[in-house]
C-alpha cells in the first residue's frame, strides 16, 4: 500500500486522541476475536507438532528413561524391513484405491451433468451416502462381505467353482479389500468436486459439440476431461495425502493381529506402524521418527501440487 | 479413515502424551474411603467388587472396565506418562514385565505388608511381579492352567473316543496330538484344531524349563532347543492340515467355534467363560482333557497400585481380602479363575468342581494338577513381542501360504527388528 501512498496523504493530521484509543482497541479486540483458535491450534497443533521432532530424537519411554539418541531412530528405521514394509503397502494400497476412484468419479460425474437426467438432484445426493457413513460400520460390513468361510464374495465365486479366497489372509486380498473400502468411501465425494466443476462449462459449449456432431465419449474426452483439469490434479494430491493416512480400514479387518493389520504385517500401513510403535510397544521416539518421516512425504507430495497447478494457471 | 487433515492429528496426540513427565510425585492424599478400580471387561469383575461391598459397606469403588488385558495395559501406560492414575489397576501376565523393569511407577507392595501375605502365593508366580531390587509391584489375582477343550460329539462322529480319560490318553505328547489331528480330519474332512499358533506353539512353549531368556536373564530365544522343539511342532500341526486356519479371538474364530468347525482348542481355565459365551448353544457338547505334556501354565494376572495412587491404602485392603486363599476360593466359584494360593487346591468347593457346560468335567482338579511339577522360567520385557513374532511366522505358514522351511530364521530376523538388538 505504501507504494500507492503520497506524500500528501502522509502528512495527514493525526485523529483526535480519544478517537485514536477506541481504534487501538478495536484493532486488538480482533486479536482477542481470532485467538481461540490460535491458541488452541498451538497448544494442540503447533506445539505437539514441533515436539515430535523433539521426541523422534530420545529412545523414549513414556514410563521410564528418555535417552538422547541422535539421529539413531532414523539410521533405524531406514534399515528396518517394516517400515519399507509399511510403505510399500501403503503405495500399493493407494494405487489400487486413487486409481479407481477418480475414474469412476469422473465418469460419474460426466453422467450427472448431462442434461436430460431425470431425479438429478436425487442422484447427486445420493453418491454421497457412503462418504457420511461410519468408516467403522463401512470395514464391518464389507470384512463380512470379503470373509473366507461365510463371506457373500467367496459364496459368489464358489458357485462358478473357485476356491475360497482369505482375502485378509493374503497380502494382494488385504489390500483390494482396504481399497474398495477406501474407494466406496470417497468416489461420492470426488464425483461431487468434479460435477461441480464441470457446471461452470456453459451448457452450450456441449450444445454445440453435440450439433457439431461430436458423440458421448468425444464430448467426455474433449470437454468434459480438459475443463476439470485443475481440480483432477487436486484430487489427484488430496487423495494422494490422504491415502498415505490410510488408518482406520486396515486396523479394523485384522482382528486377530489389528496393530499389524495380520500375521506378516500384509496390509500394515505407515500410520498403523507409527501406532502399533508408539502405542503398541510405546517406542514413542522412534514412532516419532515415522511420523517425521510420514511428515516429509506429505510436504514433498503438497510441493508437487503446487508446482503443477503453477504451470497450469501458466498455461 | 483417510485423515485428511493430516499427521498433526496422530502427531498431536502422541505428542501430548509425551509431553508429561513420568509421574515422579507422591501418591496419598485421598479419603481413603474410595478407591478407583482398572480391570479388563468381560471378566465378571463386578462381582467380585459386589462382594466386596457387601463385606465393607463404608468403602465407595469406581470400577471401571477398561477393555481388552493388552487395552488396560496400553491406558495404564499412557496414564503412568502423565495422566490420572487409577489407585488398583490388574495387570494381566504378559504385560507385567514391562512394568515390571520400571518400579518406580508403583507402590512397593511390602510397605503395605506384602511379605506377610507372600507364602500364601506360588512361589513362581509371586516372583515374576518382584522388581530387580526387590520391589514387590503386584499380587498375583490367577493362574492360567492348561488343558483342551473338545466337543464329545465330533469326537464320537469321527469315532474318536469321547471319555476324557481316554481322550487324555490319546495325547501323552504334541506329537500324539497332532496324529490324533490327522485321524479326525481323515475321518470327517474337518479341521481339527483352530490354529497351530496359539493352541500348539503357545502351549508348548510354556512348558519348558527356560523359555526366551536363561536362567540369569540373557536372551536365548534363539538358541533355546526347547523353543526350537515348540517352534518346530507348531509348524508341523500348520502343515499337516488339521487347522481351520482361523487366528484366536477374530471374529472367524468365534463363528467357527459356534459352528463345530474344530473339535478342540486350547484351553487355560480363563477360556472356559469365552467358549461359553462365544458358544453358548454348545453347552454340554465340550468336555476337558488333560494338555499334551502334562502340565504348564498360560496366563495369570496381577493387582498393582500406581505410585501416584490418591488412595493406596484403600486399595491395599482390597488386595488383601479379596486375594487371600479365601477370597480366590470364593473367586473362583464365582467366575471360574483359578486360584493363584496353592493352600485351597484341595478344598471341596475347588477339588470337587464340577462344570456342566463342559459336560461336568472336573475343573477344578484338572487345572491344579496340570500347575503340579510346573518349571517356572524368567519372563523379560520383550518376552511378549518375541512370543508374537513366532506366532507371526507359524500363522503365516499356516494362513498365507509362508515357506515352512524358511519360517524359523524369518522369525528370528524378524524378532531383531523389533526388540532392535
Amino acid at each position: 500500500m505504501t507504494a500507492t501512498l503520497s506524500p500528501a496523504s502522509r502528512a495527514a493530521p493525526p485523529p483526535p486522541r480519544t478517537k485514536k484509543i477506541a481504534g487501538v482497541g478495536e484493532r486488538l479486540s480482533a486479536y482477542a476475536y481470532i485467538a481461540p483458535f490460535f491458541v488452541i491450534f498451538g497448544v494442540f497443533g503447533l506445539f505437539p507438532f514441533a515436539f515430535t521432532f523433539y521426541v523422534a530424537l530420545f529412545d523414549w519411554n513414556p514410563i521410564g528413561d528418555q535417552v538422547f539418541i541422535g539421529f539413531d531412530n532414523f539410521t533405524r528405521m531406514f534399515g528396518d524391513p517394516r517400515f519399507w514394509n509399511a510403505a510399500g503397502n501403503t503405495v500399493s494400497i493407494w494405487a489400487l484405491s486413487t486409481v479407481p476412484q477418480l475414474l469412476l468419479a469422473l465418469v460419474l460425474a460426466h453422467v450427472l451433468n448431462h442434461a436430460r437426467l431425470r431425479f438429478a438432484l436425487f442422484f447427486r445426493m445420493s453418491v454421497l451416502v457412503p462418504y457420511v457413513t461410519s468408516v467403522a460400520a463401512t470395514a464391518i460390513v464389507f470384512v463380512q462381505l470379503f470373509d473366507r468361510d461365510y463371506g457373500l464374495l467367496n459364496w459368489l465365486l464358489g458357485l462358478v467353482g473357485v476356491e475360497p479366497v482369505d482375502f485378509v489372509q493374503s497380502t494382494w486380498g488385504s489390500h483390494l479389500l482396504i481399497a474398495t473400502m477406501v474407494t466406496w468411501r470417497w468416489f461420492g465425494y470426488t464425483t461431487l468436486l468434479y460435477l461441480a466443476s464441470l457446471q461452470s462449462v456453459p451448457r452450450s459449449v456441449f450444445e454445440a459439440a453435440a450439433i457439431d456432431g461430436a458423440g458421448p465419449w468425444q464430448r467426455f474426452r474433449h470437454i468434459s476431461v480438459p475443463s476439470l483439469r485443475p481440480v483432477i490434479i487436486f484430487t489427484v494430491v488430496t487423495s494422494t495425502i490422504g491415502g498415505l493416512q490410510i488408518f482406520t480400514e486396515p486396523l479394523l479387518i485384522a482382528t486377530g493381529a489389528p496393530l499389524t493389520c495380520g500375521a506378516v504385517r500384509q496390509c500394515q500401513t505407515l500410520t498403523l506402524f507409527l501406532y502399533e510403535q508408539g502405542f503398541g510397544q510405546f517406542e514413542f521416539g522412534y514412532g516419532s521418527a515415522v511420523g517425521v518421516a510420514l511428515f516429509v512425504m506429505v510436504v514433498a507430495i503438497a510441493a508437487l501440487n503446487y508446482l503443477l497447478s503453477t504451470r497450469i494457471k501458466a498455461d | 479413515m483417510k485423515l485428511r487433515s493430516p499427521l498433526l492429528r496422530a502427531v498431536a496426540v502422541l505428542a501430548l502424551l509425551t509431553a508429561c513427565a513420568p509421574g515422579t510425585g507422591g501418591g496419598g492424599g485421598g479419603d481413603g474411603k474410595s478407591f478407583e478400580f482398572w480391570s479388563f471387561s468381560a471378566i465378571n469383575q463386578k462381582l467380585t467388587v459386589d462382594a466386596y461391598k457387601a463385606k465393607r459397606p463404608d468403602i465407595q469403588i469406581k470400577l471401571t472396565e477398561v477393555g481388552t488385558s493388552t487395552e488396560t495395559a496400553q491406558s495404564l501406560t499412557t496414564a503412568l506418562a502423565g495422566g490420572k492414575v487409577p489407585d488398583l489397576v490388574l495387570i494381566q501376565g504378559d504385560n507385567l514385565p514391562q512394568f515390571v523393569e520400571q518400579p518406580q511407577n508403583f507402590v512397593d507392595l511390602r510397605t503395605l505388608g506384602a511379605d506377610d501375605v507372600k507364602d500364601d502365593y506360588l512361589d513362581w508366580v509371586w516372583r515374576q511381579s518382584v522388581a530387580k531390587d526387590g520391589e514387590v509391584l503386584g499380587v498375583p489375582t490367577d493362574v492360567g492352567g492348561m488343558a483342551v477343550a473338545y466337543r464329545t460329539d465330533l469326537f464320537a462322529a469321527a469315532g474318536l473316543p469321547t471319555d476324557r480319560a481316554a481322550v487324555s490318553a490319546l495325547w501323552p505328547t504334541w506329537d500324539a496330538f497332532i496324529e490324533t489331528g490327522k485321524r479326525y480330519k481323515q475321518a470327517t474332512g474337518k479341521a481339527f484344531t483352530d490354529n497351530a499358533g496359539t493352541s500348539v506353539f503357545y502351549q508348548a512353549v510354556n512348558q519348558v524349563s527356560e523359555k526366551y531368556h536363561s536362567a540369569d536373564r540373557k536372551l536365548v530365544h534363539n538358541t533355546n532347543p526347547q523353543v526350537k522343539a515348540a517352534f518346530d511342532l507348531g509348524i508341523k500341526a500348520a502343515t499337516a492340515g488339521i487347522t481351520s486356519g482361523q487366528s484366536s479371538f477374530e471374529s472367524a474364530w468365534s463363528a467357527g467355534m459356534a459352528q463345530g468347525q474344530y473339535a478342540a482348542v486350547a484351553a487355560p481355565s480363563w477360556m472356559l467363560n469365552t467358549i461359553r459365551s462365544t458358544a453358548p448353544d454348545t453347552k454340554g457338547k465340550w468336555d476337558i482333557a488333560t494338555i499334551p505334556g502334562g502340565s504348564g501354565n498360560w496366563g495369570g494376572s496381577y493387582l498393582a497400585i500406581p505410585k501416584r495412587a490418591k488412595n493406596p491404602q484403600a486399595a491395599w485392603e482390597y488386595i488383601k481380602e479379596m486375594q487371600s486363599p479365601q477370597g480366590q476360593l470364593e473367586h473362583f466359584v464365582r467366575v471360574g479363575a483359578l486360584p493363584s494360593t496353592p493352600s485351597v487346591y484341595r478344598d471341596g468347593k475347588l477339588a470337587d468342581a464340577k462344570d456342566p457346560f463342559f459336560s461336568d468335567a472336573p475343573i477344578g482338579k484338572i487345572y491344579t494338577d496340570s500347575l503340579l511339577g510346573l518349571k517356572p522360567f524368567y519372563i523379560g520385557p520383550d518376552s511378549a513381542v518375541i512370543g508374537q513374532e513366532f506366532l507371526n511366522a507359524i500363522t503365516n505358514v499356516e494362513q498365507s501360504g509362508g515357506n515352512p522351511a524358511t519360517a524359523w530364521d524369518d522369525a528370528l530376523r524378524n524378532i531383531k527388528t523389533a526388540i532392535a538388538e
